[in-house]
């Protein structure tokens, strides 16, 4: 154990570090690999009958699509709002601060009725879109709309900080070095940011792959063309078809897995330019 | 490049950054803007250079207004009190930087580029160290790459914002040191701001003394020193010693209410009264401080010190003793009134 541990003046190093294998293993780790085994009781033969299906296949390329599609668009407009909160002062601020953070706490099932009711071909915003023949209820389109509602936070809350820590005499002096807002956002203010957009870019994405309650309200879940892979995972579970929703959940976690191991080797890769 | 700014005001809120100020730059000067904190003197240094803006006044450079030109076209070097360097870029970086955002047709080519850092950074002696980030740099180290990176787009003036408040003495010392030796070399037209009369004394070719919005006093460092133009003045610069007309009506003149200042190293000591204006006081502290003797003497009737310093060789002429009865009278004296001035000059 010795070497495992170098001296530190911290107490309760033993007991700390027990209590976070013990709380691990048993919120994280036994679940998950109570998956794989269930998984394993397919067989290869089976396991790769539900991976290859085409349903399972859209299904999940519907999850990830949608999902990176509303994480990408979180990063850019939850960017502006970390901006507008940060850089400036206006009336009403702490009540557009504290309104960041609904989609955390409303039920997703209640913010999927109430997007689908608003975007639906006669809602109040989808009644605009309807005109020009763009449906977006009931369409991927209304999946990335809800997984947009609830990714935003992820992204503020991760990119706010950061940005307070900017100080303004950075781009004061980047202006009087004859930069103009673009050079000096691209130049100054972008890379101090690019860590924290990518984690919040990560969370949001993370976070939309999961999301159940919210868009089979507004998805239509028509398979091939608007059913997300938890639904499906439901579906056979009521079809008391364990092993095979397990397939699919282990199917989904491999492949977030990778996507979660590019990003964190992509934040390295940028941190490790620029020591702070 | 010279600076001539008129009648310029700027308030926020209901505060008065600035009042009224007039100051003529002349090109190639050295000028410190030297005050208490909150006396404008930042506020100033960043209208001038853009970064701010007057609400009303003119400010002209070569004769040319500039108020309404933004920052980057002003063609002025800034460097903070923190540094502001970017933590993202090396140090190589952080030079070009300048140079880099330059509009297409006149950005130097990348060799060109290359050599232009290289040469500033030589300038600044930290040629090595290129290829670092700021945060693996000392105080001192940064602030020479921040004034660097400021010099890259050969800057017609250079504004300097406490350069050195964020460093410990001896580097301070240093530096301010190197920052007169350069400005000697390069003649570009700065303006420092500091809170620090000594660093303004010792580097600046003309002082510009300010309070609360108001100028106080321009002039050369020894103008400053030697002939304050007010009160402000007098206490901020150097130490110095109050006398009240109703106590010292022999020193202050006839006025009816007066202050007279005087410092410590202008009065003189005798065992003997020599005339009929010498103050009889008695010496309670001696203390020996490098190349000075500072003696603390008071009055029979008052508990009021007044400081006097003597030079060491004089101090051993006439050495003093806790205790001892001696005359105190002043050579330089000045009588400050509500509004007038008057000098005096005793003996």
């Amino acid at each position: 154990m010795a070497q495992f541990k170098a001296h530190s003046v911290l107490p309760g190093f033993n007991l700390a570090l027990g209590y976070t294998l013990l709380y691990l293993s048993l919120i994280v780790l036994v679940p998950l690999s109570a998956l794989f085994f269930k998984t394993a009781t397919l067989g290869w033969g089976g396991f790769w009958e539900v991976a290859s299906s085409d349903r399972v296949l859209s299904a999940l390329r519907v999850t990830f699509v949608t999902s990176c599609a509303a994480a990408v668009v979180n990063v850019v407009f939850g960017l502006i709002v970390a901006w507008v909160l940060v850089r400036y002062r206006f009336f009403g601020k702490r009540v557009v601060d504290a309104l960041v953070d609904l989609p955390f706490a409303l039920p997703t099932a209640v913010a999927g009725i109430t997007l689908a009711t608003l975007y639906a071909p006669n809602g109040w915003i989808g009644q605009y879109f309807a005109e020009y023949d763009i449906k977006i209820a009931y369409t991927p389109l209304g999946i990335v709309v809800a997984l947009t509602f609830i990714g935003l936070p992820f992204v503020v809350r991760t990119v706010q900080p950061v940005l307070e820590d900017v100080e303004a005499e950075v781009e004061e002096a980047a202006a009087s070095l004859g930069a103009g807002r673009w050079a000096v956002f691209r130049r100054v203010i972008f890379p101090a940011l690019y860590p924290a957009l990518l984690t919040g870019f990560a969370l949001a994405f993370a976070r939309a792959i999961g999301e159940y309650g919210s868009v089979i309200f507004i998805a239509g879940n028509m398979p091939y063309i608007s059913e997300i892979a938890p639904l499906l995972i439901v579906a056979k579970l009521e079809q008391y078809d364990y092993a095979g929703a397990t397939a699919i959940a282990v199917l989904m976690l491999l492949i977030s897995f990778g996507f979660l191991l590019t990003i964190n080797a992509l934040q390295w890769w940028v941190s490790r330019r620029g020591v702070r | 490049m010279s600076i001539t700014i008129e009648h310029l005001n700027k308030q926020f809120g209901s505060y008065r950054a600035l009042n009224d100020i007039n100051l003529e730059v002349n090109s190639g000067e050295l000028i410190a803007l030297l005050g208490p904190s909150g006396c404008g003197k930042t506020s100033l240094l960043r209208i001038i250079g853009g970064l701010d803006v007057a609400d009303s006044g003119s400010l002209l450079f070569h004769g040319e207004d500039v108020q309404q030109r933004d920052a980057r076209e002003r063609n002025v070097g800034f460097v903070f009190q923190h540094y502001a360097l970017f933590r993202r870029m090396t140090v190589f970086e952080n030079v070009a930087f300048g140079l880099r955002v330059k509009p297409k047709k006149e950005r130097p080519s990348d060799a060109e580029i290359k050599r232009r850092v290289h040469e500033l950074l030589s300038l600044v002696q930290l040629d090595y160290l290129a290829d670092r980030y700021p945060a693996q740099l000392s105080g001192g180290q940064r602030q020479r790459i921040a004034l660097a990176r400021a010099l890259a787009v050969e800057p017609k003036i250079l504004l300097l914002d406490e350069p050195f408040g964020a460093l410990d003495a001896q580097v301070r010392k240093e530096l301010r040191r190197w920052l007169r030796r350069l400005h000697d070399e390069l003649h570009i037209t700065s303006i420092f701001v500091t809170h620090d009369q000594e660093e303004a004394l010792e580097v600046a070719d003309r002082v510009v003394v300010m309070n609360k919005g108001v100028i106080e006093q321009v002039g050369t460092p020894d103008e400053i020193y030697a002939t304050p133009a007010s009160p402000f003045v007098y206490q901020f610069i150097g130490n110095v010693n109050l006398f009240h007309s109703r106590d010292h009506a022999s020193w202050t003149g006839q006025h009816g209410d007066a202050v007279a200042y005087t410092r410590p190293h202008d009065i003189d000591i005798s065992h003997v009264q020599q005339d009929a204006t010498a103050l009889p006081v008695e010496v309670k502290l001696v203390r020996a401080i490098g190349s000075v003797v500072r003696v603390e003497v008071s009055t029979q009737n008052s508990s009021e010190l007044i400081e006097i310093e003597l030079s060491r060789e004089r101090f051993e002429l006439a050495p003093l003793a806790n205790g001892d009865k001696v005359f105190i009278r002043p050579r330089q004296i000045r009588v400050f009134e509500t509004g007038a001035q008057h000098e005096l000059s005793a003996a």
